[in-house]
């Protein structure tokens, strides 16, 4: 279990590592979190020739929340945003970030490491996906705000140049009646989840669907926007019938794999249930109401 | 019917000159808690010998493969790898490893790396041996081996057809077979009231993840002729009876130790070939110190998996009651490539063949296979697990069908306390136990009648709720006699523990015991026993862990493994004390110029100290010890046996079974686990979860409660893990799909309920303590977890047919279920209602 060998950078600034990984090449891979680079590093299923730790850069794991927007530095660590006050006031947030694999990983781990793994069962893709978010991305020609659809592209694969890096995650605030589920299923604390449904909505005063975004996270190479589900509510009474017709729309929207963490068909059940709840409970949390929620585990 | 013989099982008394017990029963802390804590334990893997080694093993990517060329030049090359080792240059070196199977089994060649071909994924084919671990990693990569891919056997259906030889010396995959039988099977079914036929059944292969990996160091010195072992081996007295001959080295030439380990759960008992590779590694390098510490990949593929058993046409008879009166039944026991620690399993399920049940016609056909999967080792419960859960499925899957309930069913089949000691119709002796009593201590800790009203009325709003029990044995102290019915010519029997009391030349007070704990507290409770023979305090005795050869005390039964350091330990811990407190005792009188009778033992001002009673003058142990070794002169001739350092040998009173009728006591203690646990399956994920869990024991006399209810908690963590979440599974070209935690899932604190305890003593007549082993637990979580979940779905037509449920398979069975599934697994008839 040792890595194969490689140099190691520390950036004082993203400009710097920037240019350390023109300079380093292709085999070089930034540090943030390291807790999906590490592991693979020392199953030696990543092997890369220079690592440049972004970890001493000042301000780099902010949690701001200026007017109408949330900002995450890329380091913002899973445990930081869970008890953050911007996690408070957006509960999906608060459901994805508190249950990331264990205590451990949600200390080391970061968002901006996540989005830019851009693993298929990461948790952060599936959440921001249903909010409006930008990512800030540093470069040699500078800034540039990606839009958090556009930046996805594949399975661990984002429109990031080799030496351009996350700054920062920019989140709209969703208006006053709007509310969102973040549910994972999950065998055990350190594991991926088998499935994960991530819902936003916002509701008019007569429980019409004003606004809504399902994403499925688990079931395809990247993060799935459920866009016929998202159909099926848009414009109409959010009720056990159309949450139905939603969650058996998310199921047709799978594309899962069979793994060890389940059969593809019985990944598709999963979808269709954790779909249909996600709703339910955003649609509470629309009311008003606090409803507690995120990841469940098998046994209890 | 033939009148049944009763195994004649002697009582056990309690030797007269000990304390009282002041100690012994008492929850006090573990005295090696506070060293484990604190980071200061001492494992295998810490230790750093001078010009010390690594050793990396290259493994087969296949399932099952020829090895047509294995090139280690490359590696060999790389600067800091100082020598490689292939499966043929090995075969050169060893004879393979003995078996203990007779006939078929004893054509295996089994050598410690795969030499003409690879029978496992994880198989290793070569090593390499480097300065740094790093190193070896690296060289290991640079090892090219050529394979020619062969059918891979990953079943016991597969295995059962000869089509394709694991191991093509045998002639078959068929390892062992036997039939055991008992009454009067047929005559039984003839008078039944009900016969219930039930489907093929299926115990999955599981393992036991303890932290610590397997580790070891080799040394082969040259000068001595002599191996040197430190490892985490939890039964060395067993390995080098394996690594004596097939390194051609006399027994006594392998040194054993071993200190803190990190958890075994018995699968490091066949660990050995990689001893037995690490020894020659060792001697290639002109004795150097040959380290291996085992990664978890590795661990998980190629370490050892506990015994896949499918169970086949299984025929029940019962009386108008549900008293079941015979079972007849075909198992087929998948020990992997290798059968190694096997085919002992196909006679240790035995010790419970008719689990807590009174049933007295038994047919068992016993087969085992060998197939392309990871060799199986000795797992916490090891082989009764699989015999209890299939008795466990039997009683409930009888009482659903016949609508009697399933605590109504235990009732009136189990073995009553009244009837104890009970002898089986196999012969074995169940000491004492009162399940009856144990499931109405379950009930009331769970609240049973509020679970049914919460359940009938969840039925109502379509929810799957099931209220489930467990009845699980954990036999303890083996006889190894046993081994005589797998192979007539066994050369051993019986069972052994030794151990040393002494007063050291300063007056400190030493025990040491030869056991090989790997977290069972054994410091703390033979400290206990100690305190009380010689009435001073736990404290006060210093407990030499871990198995040495050199220093430590040992038979060649030693090690820690089948539950029984509670009996066999401590009876050698206590025989060795009684022996030092007469020496003591003797010492005093001469000392003290008293008489041996008015002598009392205790704590004084000076410390630990014997006194007379009515001159109230004392010596204490400093001054007892400085009499023996340093102050001697003008010792009376009649003192000169005394050397104040007592060795004892504990035998269990076993006699050997008779071998054609498969026939005699086979373990000494019986303690039993009832738990309840109430089980929801959810409509939409098919998710189980657990609503509530009660778990009794009953362990005999408690040496201490805490480490019994510790036990119990981990059995329970494991079992619960093993029902629902762990499964060594393969896929239909070999590959082990759990190699990685992040795969297997071992269960994690959020998966666990919380747990209602409660316990009963019913002590044993045959230990001097009245205790019973009980560090296995027989997995009983996975028959009650299976049972919960029985219950939850029997009206919805599923049979629970594997002892590994997730929300998939409860999904998939209901699926079956849908299409008619439950009248091919089950079918009932009526004999005598037809006549």
């Amino acid at each position: 279990m040792y890595a194969y060998p490689f140099s190691y950078h520390r950036a004082k600034s993203l400009a710097e590592a920037s240019k350390l990984l023109q300079q380093l090449g292709d085999e070089s891979r930034v540090l943030a979190g390291g807790q999906s680079l590490i592991p693979l590093m020392k199953m030696r299923l990543a092997r890369p020739s220079a690592l440049i730790d972004i970890n001493f850069v000042p301000g780099l794991a902010d949690i701001q929340s200026p007017n109408g927007e949330l900002r995450f530095g890329a380091l913002a660590r899973h445990a930081d945003i869970e008890v953050s006050e911007a996690a408070a006031a957006i509960p999906i947030l608060n459901d994805c970030a508190a249950g990331i694999a264990d205590v451990q990983v949600r200390n080391q781990g970061t968002i901006g490491g996540s989005l830019a793994e851009a693993d298929p069962s990461g948790d952060w893709g599936a959440t921001l996906l249903t909010l409006e978010t930008s990512v800030q991305c540093t470069g040699p020609q500078g800034e540039r705000s990606i839009a958090l659809e556009e930046f996805i592209k594949d399975a661990y694969t984002t429109v990031l140049a080799h030496d351009e890096l996350v700054r920062e995650i920019i989140v709209k605030r969703p208006p006053k009646s709007s509310g969102g589920a973040y549910l994972a299923f999950k065998r055990s604390a350190p594991v991926y989840a088998t499935v994960s449904a991530a819902v936003q909505l916002t509701l008019d005063g007569k429980d019409i669907c004003k606004d809504v975004r399902i994403v499925l996270g688990c079931v395809g190479l990247t993060a799935i926007r459920a866009k016929q589900a998202e159909a099926e509510l848009h414009g109409k009474k959010v009720d056990g019938k159309t949450i139905q017709r939603a969650a058996e729309a998310a199921r047709e929207a799978a594309e899962p794999q069979s793994d060890m963490r389940g059969s593809a068909d019985y990944k598709r059940a999963l979808v269709a249930a954790l779909v249909k709840r996600a709703i339910g409970t955003a649609v509470r949390r629309a009311r008003g109401e606090r409803v507690e929620a995120g990841h469940e585990y098998v046994g209890r | 019917m033939a009148t049944t013989l009763r195994t004649k099982t002697k009582k056990a008394k309690a030797p007269a000159a000990s304390g009282p017990a002041k100690w012994v029963g008492q929850p006090i802390r573990r005295k090696e808690e506070d060293r484990l804590v604190r980071g200061k334990g001492i494992f295998v893997d810490d230790q750093k010998l001078t010009g010390m080694l690594h050793i990396r093993f290259v493994r087969s990517s296949y399932g099952h493969a020829k090895i047509v060329k294995v090139d280690v030049s490359k590696a060999a090359a790389l600067p800091g790898v100082v020598c490689t080792l292939t499966g043929a240059e090995v075969k050169g070196m060893v004879k393979p490893f003995i078996e203990i199977g007779p006939d078929v089994g004893q054509k295996i060649a089994d050598y410690p790396m795969a030499v003409d071909k690879v029978t496992f994924q994880g198989d290793p084919v070569a090593a390499v041996v480097a300065e740094t671990r790093m190193i070896a990693e690296d060289a290991a990569e640079l090892v090219e081996v050529e394979y020619e891919p062969l059918p891979p056997i990953l079943s016991a259906e597969e295995a059962l057809k000869d089509e394709t030889l694991v191991h093509p010396e045998m002639g078959t995959n068929r390892n062992w077979h036997g039939v055991f039988e008992y009454g009067n099977v047929e005559k039984a079914f003839k008078q039944a009231a009900h016969v219930v036929h039930i489907g093929r059944l299926h115990f999955h292969r599981f393992s036991s993840t303890p932290l610590e990996n397997n580790a070891m160091i080799a040394v082969w010195d040259s000068r001595s002729e002599r191996i040197e072992y430190w490892s985490n081996n939890s039964f060395p007295s067993f390995a080098a009876q394996f690594l004596s001959p097939a390194l051609g080295v006399g027994i006594d030439q392998i040194l054993m130790k071993s200190f803190d380990i990190g958890g075994g759960f018995g699968i490091k008992i066949t660990n050995y070939p990689y001893m037995a590779v690490c020894a020659l590694a060792s001697r290639k390098t002109g004795g150097l110190p040959v380290k291996w510490a085992e990664t978890r990949t590795e661990h998980m593929q190629a370490s050892a998996h506990g015994n896949e058993r499918t169970f086949f046409g299984t025929r029940v008879a019962l009386d108008k009651n549900g008293v079941i009166t015979a079972i007849d039944s075909r198992h087929v026991d998948d020990c992997g490539a290798y059968p190694r620690y096997e085919p002992l399993g196909c006679v240790i399920w035995a010790q419970v063949l008719p689990a807590a049940y009174r049933v007295k016609n038994v047919r068992i056909d016993m087969n085992q296979v060998v197939t392309n999967k990871c060799p199986v080792g000795p797992n916490r419960g090891y082989s009764r697990m699989q015999q209890l859960w299939f008795m466990e499925r039997v009683l409930d899957i009888c009482g659903h069908t016949l609508g009697i309930s399933i605590d109504e069913m235990r009732l009136r089949n189990y073995i009553r306390k009244d009837e104890m000691p009970y002898t089986t119709p196999n012969g074995c002796v169940y000491d004492s136990g009162d399940y009856a009593g144990m499931l109405a201590l379950g009930k009331k800790l769970i609240g049973w009648d509020d679970w049914k009203k919460k359940q009938a009325a969840a039925r109502k709003d379509g929810r799957w709720i099931g209220i489930g029990i467990g009845s699980t044995l954990d036999s303890g102290t083996n006889n190894f006699g046993q081994a005589r019915i797998i192979n007539n010519f066994a050369p051993f029997s019986g069972q052994s523990k030794a151990a040393i009391a002494k007063l050291d030349i300063y007056g400190e007070v030493v025990v040491s015991m030869g056991s090989v704990p790997q977290g069972q507290g054994h410091e703390t409770t033979a400290a206990q026993v100690v305190a009380d023979v010689l009435g001073i305090s736990p404290d006060l005795v210093r407990v030499k862990p871990g198995f040495d050869t050199e220093q430590n005390a040992y038979t060649g039964h030693t090690g820690t493994y089948a539950s029984q350091f509670a009996v066999a330990g401590l009876s050698a811990i206590h025989g060795a004390a009684v022996k030092l407190r007469k020496e003591m005792a003797r010492l005093a009188a001469w000392a003290l110029k008293a008489k041996e009778k008015d002598l009392e033992f205790g704590i004084g001002a000076q410390g630990p100290e014997v006194r007379d009673k009515r001159t109230k003058k004392s010596i204490n142990y400093w001054g007892l010890a400085n009499l023996v070794n340093v102050n001697n002169a003008g010792m009376p001739e009649n003192l000169w046996d005394v050397t104040l350092n007592c060795r004892h040998v504990y035998h269990a009173p076993f006699q050997i079974p008779d071998t054609k009728r498969k026939y005699g006591n086979l373990t000494l203690t019986y303690a039993a686990q009832i738990h309840i646990a109430v089980v929801e399956v959810d409509r939409e994920t098919f998710q189980p979860k657990i609503l509530a869990y009660a778990c009794v024991d009953d362990c005999g006399r408690t040496i201490n409660p805490r480490i019994v209810e510790g036990q119990v908690h981990g059995c329970t963590a494991h079992g619960i893990g093993a029902a629902l979440m762990e499964n060594c599974a393969y896929d239909s070209d070999g590959n082990m799909l759990a190699s990685t935690f992040s795969d297997y899932t071992p269960i994690t604190a959020v998966n666990m309920p919380d747990l209602l305890y409660g316990h009963m003593e019913s002590p044993s007549p045959f230990s001097y303590n009245g205790a019973k082993g009980m560090g296995e637990g027989g997995a009983a979580p996975v028959h009650t977890v299976c049972a919960g979940l029985q219950d939850a779905l029997y009206s919805s037509g599923v049979i629970i047919d594997d002892s590994h449920n997730t929300g998939d398979s409860i999904f998939h069975a209901l699926q079956r279920a849908s299409s008619g599934g439950f009248a091919i697994m089950v079918r009932v008839e009526h004999p005598r209602a037809s006549r």
